[in-house]
């Protein structure tokens, strides 16, 4: 390095920052592969997985379980660990104060939002692989009944996209609220209180957009509630996908925009 | 070369930064100064991108930060050295940000010898102390090669010979053409090897000079004490320098102590004291920024 070096910096293009798509998405391996949480939580899927479906198969006994019916109780707890993750990518970034060196290498930050995006759903998309594996496995080895096995590759394939979209979903809540304490616990009361108590209070030509009750849909896990009305405008799963998706990308969106608007200190 | 134009920053109705601006050269190291609340963490933060400012420019040899293609490879920024995981080692963590800069992973062994990391390079950050931290936050810098430097309060927490080598590696790192700009509390540190200070205080800029121009306009002052201290008044007033009694001695204003010492020995009068002293750069800088300091002691 010398004095004589006083050409100006190459500037940057928008080229260059879709060019830098594949280094940034390894970065975030790196960084979610080098935590020992990563792997807690894949090992808790699996032991989840696995022991929801043992449960099942052993303390059930009112009405006859199938291995393809009882793979989604447990894709139902995966997604949650799939949200929390979502959430963890981005928060532990922002709280342990690692998102400035982001921020900092890539001031393109919608590419940070992509990358971590993509992590996400994939991160969701193994996890519910793991999940559903683990549970089927279970299933089998506990003596259930396989059941109607056709249905099992569309079953496997909707809790997929659930996991994914779960955890993308995450990423967009943990983006807003940049706590890991704040987005998982806003998550689970939205999930636990939020959402029965607008059953209650909506119509179901409304209530039939609440995401969580479209991811069970996805699931293709009957709500014991339903009546009959709620059954007759009911979505299928290719509109339930649609309008949980809908709530990740709005959730992701959100996150992104405040991303740029927000100072990082 | 950086180039600061203008820059400005409010919170609210507070002014944080207010129409800040100056360069810094290449070739030398720049301290920036200021009270505590004076600005200079937002200033640096604006610097790369991390906070907006409401007005006003951060340049790179004419290329905006957000501008540049490679941002890690022109500047290297140490702004906290808290940022990073806990449950990460050093390696880790410098794998991760070279990648994302776009850097070669083959830097990381480089970076981490040179700060003398080598031994503790898989243990995880959470166990590091703030001075393994900060050395940390510098590799994280280096990893680049770049020619600009920000370091925010970088010798916190360093042992004396860790603050030695980041002063040697900073003063090496200008003299071969690179750029500096380092904001640090210990003025007495930053004296032995800035070259030029910004001063800033309640966002405003305050000075923006060599650390010699600071120095030089600084008055000397010789004490001196003689059993002939009358006599000797008398001869220094005569001479144009007036003498004040203070405790039993003279008080003499910009002169030497070889002006006063060789006087004396003209006139024959014996001398028990002659003392010299220079106000130091921190008395200076504290001077300068006593009125725009939000917390100062009483």
């Amino acid at each position: 390095m010398t004095t004589t070096m006083l050409a100006p910096p190459v500037r940057r293009s928008a080229g260059d920052d879709i060019r830098a798509l594949p280094t940034v998405l390894r970065s975030e391996w790196i960084k979610l592969s080098s935590l020992r949480s990563s792997r807690a939580m894949l090992g808790l899927t699996t032991v989840v997985g696995g022991f929801t479906s043992w449960a099942v198969a052993t303390l059930v006994t009112d009405e006859v379980m199938t291995v393809s019916r009882d793979a989604t109780y447990s894709t139902v707890l995966t997604a949650v660990f799939a949200a929390v993750m979502g959430v963890l990518i981005f928060t532990s970034e922002a709280q342990h104060g690692t998102l400035t060196t982001s921020l900092t290498a890539r001031p393109a930050r919608w590419m940070i939002a992509l990358a971590k995006a993509l992590m996400a759903a994939g991160v969701g998309l193994v996890l519910g692989a793991v999940g559903l594996g683990a549970s089927i496995a279970a299933a089998k080895l506990s003596g259930m009944a396989p059941g109607d096995s056709s249905t099992l590759p569309a079953t496997v394939l909707w809790s997929l996209l659930f996991t994914s979209l779960a955890a993308v979903l995450g990423l967009g809540v943990g983006m807003v609220a940049r706590n890991s304490s704040a987005a998982i616990s806003g998550l689970l009361v939205w999930w636990l209180v939020v959402e029965s108590l607008l059953d209650l209070f909506l119509p179901v030509r409304v209530s039939r957009f609440r995401p969580c009750l479209s991811g069970n849909v996805l699931l293709g896990i009957e709500s014991e509630f339903a009546t009959p009305e709620s059954i007759a405008v009911a979505f299928g799963r290719g509109q339930a996908a649609l309008v949980f998706g809908s709530y990740t990308a709005a959730a992701l969106v959100a996150g992104t925009v405040l991303l740029y608007r927000r100072d990082t200190n | 070369m950086i180039t600061v134009r203008g820059l400005t920053k409010h919170y609210g109705k507070r002014v944080a930064v207010d129409d800040l601006t100056f360069d810094v050269a290449p070739g030398r190291v720049t301290g920036f100064v200021g009270p505590n609340g004076a600005g200079k963490s937002t200033t640096m933060r604006m610097m790369v991108g991390l906070t907006r400012s409401d007005r006003g420019e951060v340049s790179y040899r004419g290329v905006t930060y957000e501008d540049l293609r490679t941002p890690a490879r022109i500047v290297g920024a140490v702004l906290d050295a808290r940022c990073m995981h806990p449950g990460r080692t050093a390696r880790q963590h410098l794998r991760a940000t070279a990648v994302l800069s776009g850097i070669t992973t083959n830097r990381v062994p480089a970076v981490l010898a040179e700060v003398g990391l080598e031994t503790a390079a898989d243990q995880r950050a959470g166990g590091f102390s703030l001075g393994m931290r900060q050395r940390l936050a510098l590799a994280g810098a280096l990893l680049g090669e770049p020619t600009v430097l920000l370091l925010d309060e970088p010798s916190n927490g360093l042992d004396p010979d860790g603050i030695r080598w980041l002063r040697n590696h900073l003063s090496g790192f200008a003299s071969q053409g690179g750029t500096v700009l380092v904001s640090s509390h210990l003025i007495s540190e930053l004296a032995l090897f800035a070259d030029d200070l910004v001063v800033i205080g309640a966002g405003k800029l305050i000075a923006a000079e060599s650390v010699a121009a600071i120095t030089a306009a600084n008055e000397t002052k010789v004490v001196v004490a003689s059993p002939q201290l009358a006599e000797l008044r008398l001869l220094l007033e005569a001479r144009g320098l007036p003498a004040e009694p203070t405790d039993g001695r003279l008080l003499v204003r910009d002169t030497s102590a070889a002006v006063v010492s060789q006087l004396a020995f003209d006139h024959g009068i014996r001398l028990t004291e002659l003392t010299e002293a220079t106000r130091s750069l921190e008395d200076s800088l504290l001077e300068m920024t006593r009125a725009s300091a939000e917390f100062a002691s009483s």
